[in-house]
């Protein structure tokens, strides 16, 4: 009895340890270039204290990094929108590992907030 | 049921499935040192060659950015304050004949020293330089012999932005390659 109870808490134990599905990049419209876009989000992730490790005006790529343990990620890939806009993708990571999209609203509405685009 | 499992339980899987509630950032924040007026001749080559001067190795740069990246290693002193020395403690049974049985067990202590190995303290360093403003920002990582990783902090502070800003300074403008 106690070795059946042992062996069900040691399956709840490595449950609990499952590596969680890989999140979806969070999208988002914006009403402004891609290259504007990029420049702010730049500014924004450095004035958090993160350092740029790599970033492509062309190819509306930025990968930047906080070396907080485990050791966290930002990556924004930006492409052209309606209307003369931009489309961007954002996903954040700790450890290698996607954090949940939602962690990136703050951020992401900031970004707006830099370029004008809230009321 | 043994009740320690069952408090044993929830700590083990809040520990598996910890997921920060928000973004972090930087703590302490970027010193505001680390932000400053650009000046003239202030541009992305000269900012490269202070950085070189420095001994950084440029990893990536964009010039529509503004924008670049560089890493510096240094071998240093990795002082552990004897954590991951504790003494080693060793044990042995050994039977016995004729219906004993004797047991024993022996301490052995070992491994303790000063506690200092060789380690590389690797800056990261990101800097834009536009028309109006430079900024900087920095991280340290300290990676032990065996190849793991120690130490990981932010490193935005006010006396490397404003050694950095001194060597930006000394780089004659225009003459940056």
């Amino acid at each position: 009895m106690t070795r059946a109870l042992l062996i069900l808490l040691l399956t709840a134990w490595l449950a609990g340890c499952a590596t969680p599905a890989p999140s979806q990049p969070r999208e988002l419209q914006l009403a402004a270039p891609p290259e504007t876009t990029l420049r702010e989000a730049v500014q924004l992730l450095m004035e958090r204290g993160y350092v740029i490790r790599h970033a492509d005006g062309d190819l509306g790529r930025l990968d930047a990094v906080l070396a907080r343990m485990p050791g966290y990620g930002v990556s924004l890939r930006l492409s052209p929108g309606d209307e003369g806009g931009s489309r961007v993708e954002a996903i954040a990571t700790r450890g290698g590992r996607a954090l949940p999209p939602g962690l990136l609203d703050p951020l992401l509405t900031d970004l707006q907030a830099r370029l004008g685009l809230l009321p | 049921m043994r009740r320690w499992l069952l408090w044993l339980l929830p700590g083990v899987l809040a520990g598996c499935q910890m997921t920060p509630t928000t973004l972090p950032v930087a703590e302490p924040a970027p010193s505001a040192e680390c932000r400053w007026p650009a000046g003239p001749g202030d541009d992305l080559p000269r900012v490269i060659t202070a950085l070189e001067a420095e001994g950084f190795v440029v990893r990536q740069t964009d010039a529509s950015l503004g924008l670049v990246s560089a890493d510096r290693a240094r071998t240093t002193i990795y002082h552990d304050n004897g954590i991951e020395r504790l003494p080693g403690i060793g044990g042995f049974l050994s039977g016995g004949s004729g219906g004993r049985l004797g047991a024993g067990v022996m301490l052995g202590l070992g491994g303790v020293g000063p506690g200092i190995d060789e380690a590389t303290r690797a800056e990261r360093v990101s800097v834009v330089v536009d028309e109006r403003a430079l900024r900087v920002t920095r991280d340290i990582r300290l990676i032990d012999w065996r190849g793991d990783l120690r130490e990981s902090r932010s490193a935005s502070d006010a006396d490397f932005c404003r050694d950095l800003r001194r060597a930006i300074r000394a780089v004659p403008a225009g003459e940056a390659s």
